[in-house]
């Protein structure tokens, strides 16, 4: 028998809980839904109507060119321009000639639009265009149509993305960077945590003080030392100073106080019986760490792994900083972002690349979230 | 392209290995160097004492070299900075300090700070709190729960874009921000939610509550798992309804992890930077202290004295977290 | 460490892959509208460079960095060099991070000349000589005035040539729909005076004459100082503007704070823009131009610099479906003459290496003008790049205010301290149209100067 079982028996209203949950999933899922939807849509699309109208078909209003007087005919004694204005999909209800009465004339009907030229455009968007004199000018003559569109979803947006070039290699690059900066931290702040909180030596609570205070050091404060550090370091040696190993070490120095105090706060928190148990059985610090501490510190370290990834997977600036930005070092980011134009401000791309970077960091809260389950079985032999 | 996944997936190993044998080796070294089996007794123990003296260090080496070099380090060149003019070559003592004290966007940023501190952790860990137990309890829990967990994976821009879609005023016409349709359809008038000065400072905080509440959620879910079965069962033999026993069984009994997951959250709002970069860059009097901070550190050349001050008045805001650290891990060196 | 570092090198060398030549986009020879001598003579005078690296960072990404990579494809051509380029969205730290750190790049290109000075006093760029100055001068439309946006004091407080400019852009320009101003029977007005009295007509008429929007994100407010600077140029001399930007002239000096006025004639009547005031601060800039193509148009003018049809919908043609208009000056003031305002990119040495000097001398060709040119996007004051070669009438109109201008002015918030130019002046003129007055934000903006050593 599980809590959930046994609080459901106080008769606590279960619909009230289906409810309230149901209502925060939505609010949470509905900035995501947004943008879910709107990476499907046509860019030109995108910042003109809302993401919600999109299910429906709309009424739109466009503005299209007649051919031009090179493709005139002469049909009996006038002259004619035909064609199709659009492929299929979209129907035409009405059409005008000024853009101010977009919406003049019916489809379908052939009208007088001054100047002697008659226009008629059908809904399925062929149109003749009449006059008894030949065409003259250089450019076709602009209409105006209001059409009912369907509602249309393209892949487009995703198609630009994935097929940009390097965006193969980036992907590779971001995993090449993230899984050991992911499990390294995890690896040095568990035992540091161990130590902090189960191993007596002066000046332990001093340590965890400045570990804590660490965190908050603002990164953008420590980039130019660094940078500068590794050059030095790389020209001692003679090797690049930007490579795979320095970008770990950056993003484990990083992510440590963070994992070293939410690490330590779990390990503390584990029975005394057990581990002091252990200690009188004879086994050592590396034993007890190893065969106890790590296998029932899942949960936390799981939950940090998490986190660590997705901090590491999103990260932009100190990729670039550390790895730098030739086109065969970019991470996923990097090469995302360099799709954005100068200016930025390509929604389309934003939305579908957002939604494309979501994708590994969900399969890894999947993946662990059984281990989080898990440490439900390694909580209940935790004594409070 | 294999070639490369085989070599990444190579230095992968190698690196993640190289750190398991230094733990493995160095403790191998330790029992080796100070030997306990077949000693007299003297030496045994005094060599036992030793190992336990040596033990923490070699535990707590790498991770104590690491923030050495890649944040203490940092954090005295900065403080040395702050007392340096703008390029960081000539010594002007407390000037930069000073400047501090007057500025007005200096100000402004401590106040914006205070409110984000004020409203954002509290916000994630009480919301976070509330779905951890709510989904815990009913079958498509794990379902909610990977909604509310999906923001943390978005990345800051990415979610800055998300909220655009959200916050975006059009004057006239329809509106395509959805929560300026939703005011319109009840009759309301659309508002430049970011653009309404002390307003949009919570405009920008629901975006991290948004972000950072399924980091709440995970943390509290996996502490509440751990809660013996047997004193929630008590209780309901005693007769607790549900929210005695959330209020006087459940939140006592993890009170040590929501203190942490709320001390995390401040940390992070210490640090908070895309999204007010992104959404407003500080304009509308949205600046905060890191935006400041990176204001003065990097536009136009910047100001590496000024930024240093910054940087500095942002570390100093932890220390009360610090000290109340300090007598957590105090009162429980007394415990043991 | 060590281990990390050789598994770190070694992975390196694993993972790099040489970039291959991308192809020529026109073939040499062919289109004769572009300048192929040029091309030859270079290719005889670099051909010892094979197998040598350069690195280039600058601030081109998406559509751009692809123009600009087609450019590349001919310098690396004709001189076997292996070029590497990068651009971040944050180029303006980056490059503050790699120089100060000691990893620069070898090239770095960037739209702005007031960090370029800051970098240039630090002692981070390579003086590019009194020749290629002169080279400039002679050889670009006002080459005196891109001499002097690219002449910086260097780190010994001596004044040299350090940025060579490449790709400009015109800010002085007003974009509509030709057929909508042919239907309602507007006509392109000559004067400033002119132009107030159109968008008094297109109010009368019921509609709304201007787009303008600030958001930029970040940036927001920055679409503002090219409206103040555009009109500081017809309000005033270019010397007084010059003292503006130095700030020789105070920011509140009424001179400024009448041209700041006469922005809010346009930007603060609720009448003239496009969702009242309320939306001209909000609406980003990358969305204001698509009301021009609204149907009806929600407005039939909007100022922005000759970058701005990239923001247009998707397949409008540029002369047909919109077109530009010089923002007219003041009949009032014809001492001034036509001021032209500008931006460009300025191509700096950050490294003096061979490759570096060679890349230097190849954008004195044409053709690395014309390469651009012919595709989008791209204008040169190089009066030796031939007019032909813009990809349509638009582009070769904008190109020509650029090469016979007597005198250009280059966009003032780019030359003022970054706190400035990129901070106080945004939110500033942000403040000003959410309802303060010009008196009490250029107040704002000289205290904010000051308050700068």
């Amino acid at each position: 028998m599980n809590i959930a079982q046994s609080i459901r028996r106080t008769g606590f209203p279960r619909l009230f809980v289906h409810a309230a949950v149901l209502v925060i999933a939505i609010l949470w899922l509905l900035p995501t839904l947004g943008i879910l939807v709107s990476s499907l849509r046509d860019k030109d699309q995108i910042t003109v109507s809302g993401w919600w109208t999109a299910f429906s078909g709309s009424a739109q209003t466009e503005a299209v060119r007649l051919g031009d007087a090179s493709s005139q005919k002469q049909d009996g004694t006038g002259f004619v321009i035909a064609g199709s204005l659009f492929d299929g999909g979209k129907t035409v209800t009405g059409f005008g000639t000024r853009v101010q009465e977009p919406n003049a004339y019916p489809a379908g009907e052939a009208v007088d639009i001054g100047n002697g030229e008659t226009l008629k455009i059908l809904g399925d968007g062929t149109y003749e265009y009449r006059k008894a004199t030949s065409f003259e000018g250089d450019r076709g003559k602009r209409v105006y149509l209001t059409v009912m569109t369907p509602p249309a979803f393209t892949l487009d947006n995703y198609r630009t993305v994935v097929n940009a070039e390097g965006i193969g290699k980036a992907f590779i690059n971001s995993l090449t960077v993230t899984i050991p900066a992911t499990i390294i931290p995890i690896l040095i702040a568990a035992f540091a945590a161990y130590a902090l909180a189960w191993m007596e030596f002066p000046g332990r609570a001093i340590l965890i003080a400045v570990v804590v205070g660490l965190i908050v050091v603002p990164l953008q404060m420590s980039l130019i030392p660094l940078l500068k550090m590794y050059n030095q370091i790389g020209m001692f040696f003679g090797v690049p100073s930007k490579t795979y190993a320095g970008i770990w070490l950056a993003h484990t120095a990083f992510g440590m106080p963070l994992a070293i105090y939410l690490l330590r706060n779990y390990i503390a928190g584990l029975p005394k019986e057990i581990i002091e148990s252990a200690r009188v059985d004879g086994a050592t610090d590396f034993e007890i760490f190893i065969k106890i501490v790590l296998p029932l510190s899942f949960p936390a370290l799981a939950s940090f792994a998490i986190f660590q990834f997705l901090w590491v997977w999103n990260d932009l600036l100190i990729a670039m900083v550390f790895l730098g930005t030739a086109k065969d070092q970019l991470v996923l980011t990097g090469a995302l972002n360099a799709l954005l134009g100068s200016r930025g401000g390509n929604w389309e791309i934003l939305t579908a690349s957002a939604f494309i970077t979501i994708l590994v960091p969900l399969f890894v809260f999947f993946a662990l979230q059984r281990y989080l389950v898990r440490g439900l079985l390694a909580g209940s032999v935790k004594g409070g | 392209m294999a070639g490369q996944i085989v070599s990444a997936v190579g230095i992968m190993i190698a690196g993640v290995f190289a750190c398991a044998a230094y733990y493995w080796l160095s403790d191998r070294l330790l029992n080796m160097a100070l030997p306990v089996r077949g000693r007299d007794i003297v030496t045994a123990s005094r060599n036992l004492n030793r190992r336990s003296v040596i033990r923490p260090w070699l535990f707590l080496g790498p991770a104590l070299l690491l923030l050495a070099i890649y944040l203490v380090y940092p954090v005295i060149a900065t403080l040395i900075l702050s007392f340096y003019d703008r390029a960081g070559t000539t010594f002007v003592g407390l000037d930069n300090y000073r400047w501090a004290l007057f500025d007005r966007e200096f100000r402004q940023s401590i106040f914006n700070n205070v409110l984000w501190l004020a409203v954002v952790p509290a916000a994630c860990t009480f919301l976070g709190l509330v779905i951890a137990v709510l989904t815990d309890r009913i079958w498509w829990g794990n379902i909610a729960k990977s909604i509310v967990f999906m923001p943390m994976a978005i990345s800051f821009v990415g979610a800055s874009v998300i909220w655009k879609f959200i916050y975006e005023y059009r004057g006239t016409g329809t509106q395509i921000g959805l929560l300026n349709a939703v005011v319109t359809f009840f009759g309301g008038d659309p508002q430049v939610w970011i653009a309404l000065p002390f307003w949009n400072n919570f405009a920008l905080m629901v975006i991290l509550i948004w972000i950072q509440t399924g980091f709440a959620m995970v943390i509290l879910s996996a502490a509440l798992r751990g809660i013996p079965e047997e004193t929630i069962e008590a209780a309901v033999i005693d007769g607790a309804n549900g929210w005695q026993i959330f209020w006087k069984i459940m939140v006592p009994q993890i009170w040590g992890t929501i203190a942490v997951v709320w001390t995390t959250i401040t940390i992070l709002v210490l640090k908070v930077f895309d999204i007010v970069l992104t959404m407003t860059n500080g304009q509308w009097d949205t600046m905060v202290l890191a935006n400041l901070m990176f204001d003065w550190m990097f536009r136009g050349g910047g100001d590496s004295g000024r930024a240093a001050v910054i940087a500095l008045v942002i570390m100093a805001a932890v220390t009360p977290i610090m000290v109340w650290n300090i007598r957590q891990a105090n009162r429980e060196n007394g415990g043991h | 460490m060590k281990i990390y570092l050789c598994a770190g090198a070694a992975a390196l060398a694993l993972l790099a892959t040489t970039a291959s030549a991308a192809e020529l986009k026109f073939k040499p020879g062919e289109d004769k509208r572009l300048n192929w001598a040029s091309y030859e003579d270079f290719k005889k005078a670099h051909g010892d460079l094979k197998g040598q690296t350069l690195n280039i960072f600058g601030p081109w990404r998406g559509d751009d960095e692809v123009l600009f990579q087609s450019v590349l494809a001919y310098f690396a051509d004709a001189t076997g060099i292996n070029v590497k380029y990068a651009s971040s969205e944050n180029y303006e730290q980056q490059i503050v991070i790699d120089t100060q750190a000691g990893s620069p790049p070898d090239i770095a290109i960037l739209p702005q000349p007031g960090l370029y000075a800051d970098l240039a006093a630090k002692g981070f760029l390579v003086p590019l000589g009194d020749e290629t100055a002169k080279w400039v001068k002679d050889n670009y439309g006002a080459g005196e005035s891109w001499v002097g946006y690219g002449t910086y004091k260097g780190k010994d407080g001596a004044s040299a040539y350090f940025a060579f400019p490449y790709k400009a852009d015109l800010k002085s320009m007003v974009w509509y729909v030709p057929e909508n101003f042919e239907e309602a029977g507007y006509k392109v007005p000559e004067t400033m005076e002119d132009l107030f009295k159109l968008s008094d007509q297109i109010v009368k008429d019921g509609s709304t004459p201007w787009c303008i929007g600030l958001g930029s994100g970040g940036a927001t407010g920055w679409p503002a100082t090219d409206w103040v600077e555009d009109l500081m140029l017809r309000l005033n001399t270019p010397e007084t503007y010059d003292k503006w930007v130095s700030n020789e002239i105070k920011f509140n000096d009424p001179k400024v704070v009448a041209a700041i006025e006469e922005f809010g004639k346009f930007a603060k009547n609720g009448k003239y823009v496009d969702g009242g005031v309320a939306a001209v601060a909000s609406t980003d800039f990358r969305d204001s131009p698509k009301g021009l193509f609204g149907i009806p148009p929600k407005c039939y003018m909007h100022r922005q610099a000759s970058f701005v049809p990239s923001f247009f919908p998707e397949g409008t043609k540029l002369g047909t479906d919109a077109d530009f208009f010089y923002l007219p000056t003041y009949a009032s003031k014809p001492e001034l003459g036509k001021p032209v305002l500008g931006a460009g990119t300025l191509v700096s040495l950050t490294k003096d290496t061979k490759p570096a000097r060679a890349f230097l001398e190849f954008l004195k060709t044409p053709i690395a003008h014309e390469v651009w040119m012919a595709q989008s996007s791209f204008l040169t004051p190089y009066k030796a790049a031939k007019p032909e070669a813009y990809a349509n009438d638009t582009m070769r109109r904008e190109g020509e205010i650029l090469t016979t201008a007597t005198s250009f002015r280059f966009d003032g918030s780019d030359l003022m301290p970054g706190k400035i130019g990129a901070g106080a002046f945004w939110t500033g003129m942000v403040d000003y149209v959410g309802g303060k007055s010009g008196e009490a934000v250029a107040t704002d903006i000289q205290k904010a100067w000051d308050g700068l050593k």
